[in-house]
């Protein structure tokens, strides 16, 4: 399939699935409720997501980008979000020009 | 208090939050461009999921052309929370008809949910108008701003070179910091990490985001202490 038409699908896959979601809960859930266990699977569900996502980040072979890395997730403890953006996209800058 | 008294009331209380909505929603809208969306399909993507964390687990593992079952499989499990939440909305909108509840859950997100249960709990009933006008104005803030970020994006050209790229591994830091509350409740996280990143160096295409969360869930349903 051509990506005009995949990118708008993928759009449309996205909302149909998140509106399932929002739904979903108030459908099946409103008369039981879950046990511990599945509650602690599904609190831990966004978490385990981003991380996998960012996962090529850790394994980087150059010294530049993993002392990027580094830096950002000192910033992300630390500060709010915006000026841990700024550090973190600055400090990858200046590393790939220097390092 | 009258529908409109009520939906007016949510939305000024919500302005603080969307202050917080604008930095988020322009930093998306510019990578969504720099990964090949066009800048008409963002606000398409922002208003009709409107879950900002998918959205920037979408742009990351966004390709031309997409691969569309993973996105929208890793859409589904970091939407998966909305289960949770819609379950905990349920006894409270339970008296009022279904016309107005599906279309209601259609702009529940982290922070309107939050604001619409927390009024409940202050005033003894939960405010539907209330809700609607806290989600009313941050669906408009983001899918605005998520399209002025697309549209003014490309001008800086390409962010690669100076480390914009980053942004994105950045803004994942501070949302997994936002959900931190103990080494003890993210240590599925390190197992997903430690199991993402080898996949990521032996398999080729994005197999790494799929073994990494499901080894973490596997990980969080041993975990878990039986009550």
């Amino acid at each position: 399939m051509s990506p005009d038409i995949l990118a708008p699908l993928t759009i449309a896959a996205m909302a149909v699935v998140t509106y399932c979601t929002r739904i979903g809960g108030f459908l099946l859930l409103r008369n039981r409720s879950l046990s511990p266990r599945a509650l602690a699977v599904l609190e831990a569900v966004p978490g385990c997501v981003l991380i996998s996502v960012i996962a090529p980040r850790f394994v980087a072979g150059k010294p530049g980008e993993l002392l990027a890395l580094a830096i950002t997730l000192l910033a992300a403890w630390r500060l709010p979000l915006l000026p841990t953006v700024l550090v973190s996209v600055v400090a990858t800058g200046l590393l790939r020009h220097f390092m | 208090m009258s529908t409109g008294a009520e939906f007016r009331r949510g939305l000024r209380e919500s302005l603080p939050v969307l202050i917080g909505f604008l930095p988020i929603a322009l930093v998306l809208g510019a990578q969504a461009t720099a990964k090949g969306f066009q800048s008409w399909q963002v606000p398409l993507m922002t208003g009709g999921n409107f879950a900002g964390g998918s959205e920037f687990v979408a742009v990351g593992l966004w390709a031309v052309p997409p691969d569309l079952l993973l996105i929208a499989a890793m859409t589904l499990l970091v939407n998966s929370r909305h289960l949770l939440m819609g379950a905990a909305l349920a006894p409270l909108v339970r008296h009022l008809p279904a016309r107005k509840i599906f279309p209601s859950l259609f702009v529940m997100c982290d922070e309107s949910w939050a604001m619409g249960l927390a009024d409940a709990r202050k005033r003894g009933i939960f405010s539907l108008p209330y809700y609607l006008g806290t989600s009313a104005g941050m669906w408009t803030t983001w899918v605005l701003f998520t399209f002025i970020g697309a549209f003014f994006g490309p001008m800086i050209g390409d962010l690669s070179v100076f480390g914009f790229d980053m942004a994105f591994t950045a803004v994942f830091l501070v949302l997994l910091r936002g959900a931190w509350t103990s080494f003890k409740a993210a240590r599925p996280w390190f197992v997903s990490l430690a199991v993402a990143a080898p996949t990521y160096l032996v398999l080729p295409g994005a197999w790494y985001v799929a073994t990494g969360a499901i080894s973490g869930l596997i990980a969080a349903f041993f975990l878990a202490e039986e009550k």
